[in-house]
């Protein structure tokens, strides 16, 4: 049964399946396992606002773009090594979503949506103006590699093998929160605002924690995309990447951390094998989406757990 | 020592008078009724104490210390528990889980795990075989159990139920009756009970505020009320001189 799964062994499984198929994948779909991965983390960070305490945010990806940028600039412009600049591009990205969470999360529903979708754009003509510190369109090209012990951590088989250890160990924390007290005030504020109120749970504080972690997640994705591709520009943050990161959410079963990778995953592939359809993919996306918001609404992930009772097994695991 | 204390509350929405200078003390241990025609300002009141609504004007105290302008949550936190009218679960966890929140947020110096807290109050109430439920599995006596149980496992010094007979059968009613008896024996809750069933007023509130169009009518022991003629007015209309309350 899927709630009773430990973190760790969810840390075991992916280390597993992404090993092996580190092992037996094409250069070229090893690319794309690695964006899957990195996207992955981030989305089980947007399931933290959106699937645990029900904050529609469309701003996530301005988020994964703002430490994305931040170790871009301190290791082409400063000359930081990526090791020092990664921790500070997540913890600017917290702090500033902390920030920002204080007088943003006094919105509710479509005006939180509508707000962070403003972050999301502000964001764009920002990295698209701001020649001196971006580049503006053109990006932020020739980010350093990762070293560890003395190896630079270079093409995508050494790559993936680098950014699973980072996926595994976000989605055991995040399935070690999810189901901790602090992850059940989540839902609980999610569920019912006044409830939670009335069982003595700080309802903003909690909103404002899990805008934070949700960026803390956003950050780790960004830093490692922005390693990942070692080219960086503002388009690969737009706001069409948050709408995208919530598809993959409600694909995969939103408040469910097994369900927020296979999102990520599937949505990562899935434009890739079906290139042949050409415009067309958008229409068979369209009605992909709503196949699922009616037949499968809590996701891919409710497939595997027919068993279990529904309700129970619902934002845990 | 008065534990819960409102003084002079009035609660005004747009031009609608919802409480008028309404006054209250509870005692520890004591069992309060507060009863009244619908659309009184019953729910409002409690709104009130808890800090869900802000006052016009008025004040709270709890436990001597004027609470008007404290959180809901912190209020909880001090012993303020509230059931609601129209039950307020968490939809998407499980009956142990519903009850592990309060648990959670209340606990204080000596309390056990949350987990065996909740576990405790679930098998006190007579619901530890549903532990693993999902609420929404539960019939509707249960599920108003469940929002009891979540209230009890904060431990509350005084506990505000509204209603919390709507809805249930005879013999739930009898049980919950002599659960509260019992909580009241033995942790000395207080309790501020809103209920249209008058039998269950009669039979468990040491004294009775009548409410009506938002101000005092009433106040005094069961025996006062059923007598007393304004009551009987506002719940029956003018010409009567006697009833069933
Ligand atoms: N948020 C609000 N905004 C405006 N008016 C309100 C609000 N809440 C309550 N009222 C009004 O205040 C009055 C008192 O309502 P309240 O719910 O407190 O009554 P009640 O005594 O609990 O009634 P019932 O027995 O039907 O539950 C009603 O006229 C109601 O319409
Ligand atoms: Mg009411």
């Amino acid at each position: 049964m899927a709630t009773r799964r430990s973190p760790l062994l969810l840390a075991a499984a992916i280390l597993a399946v992404g090993l092996a198929l580190s092992v037996v994948l094409s250069e070229y779909n090893l690319r794309l396992l690695n964006l899957s991965v990195i996207t992955a983390i981030a989305v089980i960070g947007f399931n933290f606002a959106f699937g645990l305490a029900g904050l529609i945010s469309l701003g996530h990806a301005a988020f994964v773009g703002m430490s994305a940028y931040t170790v871009a600039i301190l290791t082409t412009a400063t000359g930081w090594s990526p090791w020092a600049a990664i921790p500070m591009a997540v913890a600017g990205t917290v702090l500033f979503s902390a920030l920002i969470g204080y007088p943003l999360l006094r919105l509710k529903g479509h005006y939180l949506a509508l707000a962070t979708l403003g972050l999301n754009v502000s964001f764009f003509i920002i990295t698209a103006n701001w020649l001196s510190l971006t580049g503006g369109t053109n990006g932020i090209p020739g980010i350093p590699q990762l070293r560890l012990h003395g190896y630079f951590i270079s093409g995508e088989r050494y790559f993936l093998r680098f950014g699973l250890v980072f996926l595994a160990a976000v989605a055991a924390a995040a399935l070690a929160f999810q189901r901790s007290r602090h992850g059940r005030a989540m839902i609980a504020a999610r569920d019912d605002e006044i409830a939670a109120a009335m069982s003595g749970i700080d309802v903003t504080r909690v909103r404002v924690a899990a805008f934070a972690l949700s960026a803390a997640c956003a950050a780790v994705a960004g830093a490692l995309f922005a390693e990942h591709v070692r080219f960086i520009a503002p388009e690969d943050f737009g706001y069409v990447h948050s709408i995208t990161y919530l598809a993959m959410l409600i694909v995969g079963g939103e408040g469910s951390v097994v369900g927020a990778i296979l999102g990520a995953v599937l949505l990562t592939f899935l434009p890739e094998w079906l290139r042949f359809l050409g415009n067309a993919y958008l229409a068979f996306f369209a009605a992909m989406m709503l196949a699922i918001l009616i037949f499968l609404p809590r996701g891919l992930v409710s497939l595997f757990r027919r068993r279990a009772p529904r309700r129970i097994a619902e934002g845990r695991s | 020592m008065k534990l819960l204390q409102a003084c002079g509350v009035t609660k005004v929405y747009g031009g609608l008078q919802a409480l008028t200078d309404v006054d209250l003390t509870v005692m520890p241990g004591e069992s309060v009724a507060v009863i009244g025609p619908n659309g009184a300002g019953k729910s409002t009141f409690l709104n009130v104490l808890t800090g869900l609504t802000p006052p016009t004007t008025g004040r709270v105290l709890f436990d001597g210390t004027d609470v008007t302008k404290l959180a809901t949550h912190k209020r909880v936190r001090l012993g303020i528990g509230r059931t609601f009218q129209h039950g307020r679960l968490f939809s998407r966890m499980s009956v142990l889980e519903n009850v592990m929140t309060a648990a959670e947020t209340c606990r204080r110096g000596g309390d056990g795990a949350p987990r065996e807290t909740a576990m405790r109050v679930l098998e006190r109430m007579g619901l530890a075989a549903q532990a693993a439920e999902a609420v929404g599995s539960l019939s509707y006596g249960q599920r108003r159990m469940v929002e009891m149980c979540r209230v009890l496992a904060g431990k509350p010094r005084v506990l505000l139920l509204d209603e919390p007979a709507a809805g249930l059968n005879s013999g739930e009613v009898e049980q919950l009756v002599e659960r509260l008896a019992a909580l009241r024996e033995e942790h000395s809750v207080a309790v501020v009970l809103i209920e249209h069933n008058m039998g269950m007023v009669m039979r468990f509130a040491e004294r009775i505020l009548v409410l009506n169009f938002g101000s005092t009518i009433a106040e005094g022991t069961p025996e006062e009320i059923q007598s007393d003629p304004a009551v009987l007015t506002a719940y029956l209309g003018e010409g009567y001189s006697h009833a069933d309350l």
